[in-house]
């Protein structure tokens, strides 16, 4: 692997576990199994592009309530399940859940490989928007409360003429003003700043929803 | 009741021979109710040998049928009654059938007190039940019409239409002889509570008879007369409504009995999808084992630069999973298949020995300290030593496993056998590992319900199959101030051979 990854393993059976380790080492991957959701929530885990292999009947409770548990608190890591008696019900309940893929042990090795490395992709792909999007957050922080009232008018395709008037400001002072909001995004066209000012607006709500989730 | 039935016999006394005039029009009534009553009684009896199968509730059932078929006969003869109709009988017509029907009940009567009351193999009891009704019908039919082509030669019963003759009196003789005979052999006998009932009905039917022939002196229509006809309607619907109560119990119990057997047998159902799940899941693991760490040797072994240190653990890994996989069915064949069938008499404090002693080692290792204490007066149980030593295996196992995660108390394992009240034996193995979560005690017995990472044991949910199969129980309860104890009771042998 070129980039840094890692692959958590959860499943009640040392054994499993073991091979595990073994067939994602042999790949490459660096591996941390745990025998139970507790311990994998209580571990200090790398912060790093990862995916989650769960055996879906643990002990105490079952894998498809720890994926739940998961969502919950809004650790979204793709997940990989793995169930020596799954039934369609189990893996349809799973899949809704967002699991990458739902596979029936014993599996064959190239499936478990696949699913985690489009787990690990997928994460590095969640990581990377979310780091580009806080940094669009922190830009957007650093402007006036002026620039913000005038970005989306800007945004929605008003010409100076029309924000002035509606403003009622000079049209200079918007020219002015909409230089400044184009350099603090770091934008060069109108066009890139409707797409950032998009992007502000939808992560705001799905922030907003996971936080109602939560 | 007897007695209620004799107080009742004395109050109509005085009155008995006042003749109520014009009483004849309540008679159709009465033969109406009578041949209902007697008819719904018979189809009972019918229905309830066809079930139970013994001769005499045939013999019985017959009996009430062909009383209950001489009625018409005997209501359409009977004098002055249904002229307007164009009827007109020998005045003996009637008299004769009434000599009949009381003769040929009583004998009836005495048969059944004589006829064995269990089944009887044989032809189904639905043809011989059917073929006796038409034989019944058939007979009546002859009889009713002999009786009406050859009226002459009828004996003389009666003087006129009110008075009998002196040749009357023999036939409520004849029938309370005939009675005082089967009551004395019914409650000598008293073979079920339907003989009872029938010495009643019989008790009754002689007071009838006593009060028809005798206290009124025979003559038709007065109070005496009238108080037998009402005695013999008393005791037709009592032994009915006795026999319905009976009939209704016997078919809720039957409800009550398939619905039990239904939901056992859905249990039998369950615990054995369970237990080939468990199985089906205790082998696929080691099986997943098994192929995951040959797949991820094989690509130790085909990359640019081959490890060979991993190659050889991950066979390693495989030839121990594979091990792993064999003990898993040799475990189960020990619990199912060879010899599971055979029971002799098993002692358990030496399997309980045995077992503990072969536990030792790990006991030690795990820091545990075991203790048995058995009753002396325990008594050995019928089953099959393979299949209960590991069991008691399982149980230790789990104990000793449970505690292995403790340190601020003493790890103690405590076996103990105990005789219960009610022939039966109870052992419990008691810890003071862990416990039990609350809730969880019925739960442990689940298949895939493990609490020890890689539970190699057979499960707790094999032991509960094997110990219910020995017709004992396995429980669960907390242990004062931690841990957790597992009952077993299985009952004693000699219950087993006293039954």
């Amino acid at each position: 692997m070129a980039e840094q990854s890692i692959v958590f393993i959860v499943d009640d059976d040392a054994s499993i576990r073991a091979s595990l380790e073994n067939l994602l080492a042999s790949e490459g991957y660096a591996t941390q199994a745990f025998d139970s959701p507790q311990a994998f929530l209580s571990a200090d885990r790398p912060d790093l592009p990862g995916c989650l292999v769960l055996d879906v009947r643990l002990r105490g409770n079952s894998g498809l309530e720890f994926q739940r548990d998961l969502i919950r608190r809004g650790l979204r890591i793709p997940t990989v399940f793995v169930t020596g008696h799954g039934d369609v019900p189990m893996s349809v309940a799973a899949m809704k859940a967002g699991a990458i893929e739902f596979l029936l042990k014993p599996y064959r090795d190239q499936d478990l490989l696949d699913a985690v490395q489009k787990g690990v992709e997928l994460d590095r792909h969640h990581r990377r928007q979310a780091a580009e999007v806080a940094e669009l957050r922190a830009r957007y922080a650093a402007m006036t409360p002026r620039e913000r009232e005038l970005m989306p008018l800007v945004a929605s395709g008003m010409l100076n003429k029309q924000i002035a008037a509606k403003l009622q400001l000079s049209e200079v002072t918007v020219k002015a003003h909409r230089a400044q909001i184009m350099q603090k995004l770091e934008v060069y066209s109108l066009a890139e700043l409707v797409r950032a000012a998009d992007r502000l607006a939808t992560e705001g709500q799905t922030g907003r929803s996971a936080d109602a989730i939560a | 009741m007897a007695a209620a039935l004799i107080a009742a016999l004395v109050a109509t006394i005085p009155f008995a021979r006042v003749t109520i005039t014009g009483s004849e029009v309540i008679l159709p009534a009465y033969a109406a109710a009578v041949f209902v009553l007697e008819v719904i009684t018979a189809a009972l009896l019918f229905s309830l040998y066809s079930v139970q199968r013994g001769p005499a509730l045939l013999v019985l059932a017959s009996g009430y049928l062909t009383a209950a078929l001489m009625i018409p006969g005997w209501i359409l003869t009977f004098p002055g009654l249904f002229s307007s109709l164009g009827i007109e009988a020998d005045v003996q017509a009637t008299a004769t059938i009434a000599a009949l029907r009381r003769i040929t009940f009583a004998l009836f009567i005495f048969s059944y007190a004589l006829a064995p009351f269990g089944a009887s193999a044989g032809r189904s009891p639905g043809v011989t039940a059917t073929w006796t009704v038409i034989c019944i019908f058939a007979a009546a039919a002859a009889v009713m019409w002999l009786i009406a082509r050859q009226q002459m030669s009828l004996p003389t019963f009666m003087r006129d239409a009110r008075n009998v003759t002196a040749l009357w009196s023999i036939v409520p003789a004849a029938a309370m002889a005939i009675y005082v005979t089967s009551m004395a052999i019914l409650i000598r006998r008293r073979r079920a509570a339907l003989d009872i009932w029938v010495c009643l009905v019989v008790f009754s039917l002689v007071i009838e008879l006593t009060l028809l022939s005798y206290i009124s002196s025979g003559v038709r229509l007065s109070v005496g007369w009238w108080g037998g006809r009402v005695y013999g309607l008393a005791a037709a619907g009592t032994v009915l409504l006795v026999l319905l109560a009976d009939t209704t119990a016997v078919y809720a119990r039957l409800a009550r009995s398939v619905a039990a057997e239904q939901r056992a047998r859905q249990n039998r159902l369950t615990a054995m999808e369970a237990l080939s799940a468990s199985i089906a899941h205790e082998i696929n693991q080691p099986l997943a084992s098994i192929i995951t760490n040959a797949d991820a040797g094989l690509r130790w072994l085909t990359r640019a630069e081959p490890r060979i240190d991993k190659v050889d653990a991950s066979l390693r890994a495989i030839v121990s999973e594979g091990h792993r996989a064999n003990k898993i069915v040799l475990g189960i064949r020990t619990m199912f298949m060879k010899g599971a069938q055979e029971r002799a008499l098993v002692d358990l404090p030496k399997v309980i020995t045995d077992v503990t002693r072969s536990a030792a080692e790990e006991a030690n290792l795990a820091g545990v300290s075991i203790s048995v204490l058995l009753d002396p007066q325990t008594p050995a149980v019928i089953g099959n030593s393979v299949q209960l030593r590991q069991v008691i295996r399982n149980l230790v196992e789990n104990a000793i496993d449970a505690m292995k995660t403790i340190s601020d108390r003493q790890r103690e394992l405590s076996i103990e056998t105990r005789r219960l009240a009610d022939g039966e034996v109870e052992i419990t193995v008691r810890d003071t590992g862990t416990g039990l979560e609350p809730g969880m005690e019925e739960r442990v017995f689940e298949p895939f319900f493990s609490s020890k990472p890689g539970g190699m044991g057979m499960g707790l949910m094999f032991c509960r199959a094997v110990v219910e199969a020995h017709g004992g129980r396995l429980w669960t309860s907390a242990n004062v101030p931690r841990g957790a104890i597992f009952h077993v009771s299985l009952p004693a042998a000699e219950m087993n051979s006293r039954d």
